[in-house]
């Protein structure tokens, strides 16, 4: 095992069970700076060692990925890795190349970025998670293979790497290390993203090698093309769920709500993370109440492909990406509606106002809007009405990292929370110096075997410290709810792990949810609260 | 791989215990799949495993939470005592369902 100071980006080659462990973890604000008070790593197991690559620092992201049977088998895998990287740099990367070569040539290390990176900060400034030790190590497989003079020298100019199987699959493990949340692109003095390194990698992986995380592909976006959500949700199944939420909505606020459904010309389409039906369904049902309240003209689709927003594609593979988010257009043009509109899903925003923008071209293009201008819209001309003492205690706002640093969408957030939350407060850094919530690009989803420690306790522990941060005036007071607005499926989902991970929900009261479920909780008219933690 | 053995059977489970192969689902299997979760089936478990297992028969996914919760009559805190896990990771493992998917 080797020391996490001095570790290089050539030992990825290196032939030991596991180059380094993670036991400089940042320390914690109070409460959680007591011994107790967090939960060790557990062990990795030994089958674990010998089917999967737990020899970069023992966590297991790509669950796809086993150690291969015989020398040809590990030789194609080495041989495919080469080929796929070749390819991105060919032209035939033509979305990517421009940036990703940039970022190739004109690194200086001058280590700004590591002074931006969550996961690196949180882990005490482990080598393995510097930003650039993953785009280093890239470089020399690069310059090995694909250099006159990296060819002829090798080590000599910096060449220095094995390329074998062990080597290669630690860097796709690497690439599984990082949230692609580009905090580290924006601090770059030079406009460099490193993000670009580990989407890259897990691209080769995935559409070369055919191994990418089952949450994301095989139990993602391949059940999406074929019910029309990662969460399997099947047209049937989507109505039973409507209709069952119009019923509690009814029960809950008094308000007689009817879903609409599959309305042609309508204004607006909303989309939501289908899995807010599943886990949140109070979240859609918030949007169809101020919906309603201010009259828009706007439907829901039931349609395949029409009720699920999410595209895990952009995270680790590019045709995935393009074939659901062509999907997606064509249903919103079936329907004939004006503009898509995203709900609380960050990287559905992305997806679909960003990268699928330059997908869809001429009359395949739907223009594509995130709700949090409209809603602010909708506050600000005062269409919708609140009584601000209804959410009288702490909250604090996350930024989701597509929405706010990916988009710039920073003010209309914040402009609705001042008026309807009397005690609401800033976490340190925000806006667009936000933290990820440590659940980015899939890893709010990626539960098998021990990655979920990987998440709570390392990626997800800079946004930890900064939600303990935010209500430091009154976390040790428990008769005092706090909320943490996460207006992001899996931000959401993510906090939620941290939360019962920390045990802060049950020791400190502290809970999570979206944007739309506070502004509900708001509505004059509703006589009891619509937040289920304030009905004790 | 992780595995169980039922009777004469030995079926696959997947990392977090969940069956490999949902059709291979018996009532001994659920038996043998609850010992794993240290959970002693009841009248009142099998009565949350039945409806599981209809409404994932009728629609091919797991009902939402609170549907479960509602149509049960039983908060999700019983719901939690007689399945310790959880209706996900514990109720739907014990009535065969998938493990869930997406971002749930």
């Amino acid at each position: 095992m080797h020391d996490a100071k001095t570790l290089k980006p050539s030992d990825l080659g290196r032939q030991e069970e596991q180059l380094i462990v993670v036991d400089n973890l940042m320390p914690l604000l109070p409460p959680y700076d007591q011994p107790g008070m967090e939960r060790p790593f557990g062990e990795v197991k030994g089958a674990w060692r010998e089917k999967y690559c737990t020899s970069l620092d023992g966590f297991v992201g790509i669950d796809t990925l086993q150690r291969p049977k015989t020398k040809e088998e590990e030789k194609e895998f080495v041989q495919k890795f080469l080929n796929g990287l070749e390819k991105i740099l060919s032209d035939a990367n033509n979305g990517m190349l421009q940036p990703l070569l940039l970022s190739l040539e004109y690194c200086a290390k001058c280590n700004t970025c590591s002074e931006a990176c969550h996961v690196f900060q949180a882990s005490g400034g482990n080598e393995l998670y510097r930003p650039i030790f993953r785009s280093e190590a890239l470089r020399k497989m690069i310059k090995k293979y694909f250099t006159p003079s990296g060819r002829l020298l090798g080590r000599f100019v910096g060449a220095d790497i094995e390329v074998n199987w062990e080597s290669i699959a630690r860097l796709g493990e690497l690439a599984y290390r990082c949230n692609l949340c580009r905090r580290c692109a924006q601090t770059c003095p030079l406009g460099l993203d490193n993000s670009i390194f580990a989407k890259e990698i897990r691209k080769i992986f995935s559409q070369e090698l055919g191994i990418a995380p089952s949450p994301l592909h095989a139990k993602g976006s391949m059940i999406q093309l074929k019910t029309g959500s990662s969460t399997g949700i099947t047209k049937p199944a989507f109505l039973d769920m409507l209709e069952f939420m119009e019923e509690d909505i009814e029960e809950k606020t008094g308000k007689k709500i009817k879903f609409p459904l599959d309305k042609e010309g309508a204004d607006i389409l909303l989309i939501h993370n289908a899995g807010e039906f599943m886990a949140w369904p109070e979240n859609p049902a918030a949007f169809a109440i101020l919906f309603e309240e201010a009259g828009l003209n706007w439907t829901l689709s039931t349609e395949l492909m029409g009720y699920d927003s999410v595209n895990y594609g952009i995270w680790y593979d590019d045709t995935q990406a393009k074939k659901i988010a062509l999907q997606q257009f064509q249903t919103a043009k079936h329907l004939g509606v004006r503009r898509i509109v995203i709900g609380e899903c960050g990287h559905a925003h992305k997806a679909a106002a960003v990268t699928a923008d330059r997908m869809a071209v001429g009359e395949d293009k739907i223009p594509v809007e995130s709700f949090l201008p409209l809603l602010w819209d909708l506050v600000r001309t005062g269409r919708l009405k609140f009584d601000p003492q209804k959410n009288n205690f702490p909250v604090t706002l996350h930024d989701p990292c597509n929405v706010v640093r990916q988009m710039g969408i920073v003010q209309p957030q914040r402009h609705i929370l001042k008026q309807i939350c009397p005690q609401f407060r800033e976490m340190t850094p925000h806006g667009v110096d936000n933290y990820c919530c440590g659940g980015g690009s899939g890893f709010a989803i990626m539960n098998s075997l021990n990655f979920g420690q990987f998440r709570d306790k390392v990626s997800g522990r800079m946004k930890f410290n900064q939600i303990l941060g935010a209500f430091q005036d009154t976390i040790e007071d428990p008769s005092i709810p706090k909320y943490v607005c996460a207006p992001c499926s899996n931000c959401k989902g993510t906090i939620r792990e941290l939360l019962e991970f920390y045990h802060t929900t049950e020791k400190f009261n502290v809970h999570y949810g979206g944007l739309v479920e506070l502004m509900v909780n708001a509505l004059p008219d509703l006589e009891k609260p619509y937040l289920e933690f304030l009905q004790a | 791989m992780a595995e169980i053995v039922v009777g004469t059977l030995t079926l696959a489970l997947d990392e977090d215990g969940f069956l490999e192969n949902a059709d291979e689902w018996n009532e001994e299997v659920a038996l043998a799949l609850a010992a794993t979760e240290e959970v002693v089936l009841t009248e009142e478990h099998w009565e949350l495993i039945n409806y599981l297992r209809n409404y994932y028969a009728e629609y091919n996914v797991a009902p939402m939470v609170r549907k479960l919760v509602k149509d049960s009559g039983k908060s999700l805190q019983e719901i939690y005592a007689l399945f310790p896990s959880g209706p996900g990771k514990g109720a739907c493992k014990i009535a065969g369902l998938p493990k869930p998917t997406g971002c749930v």
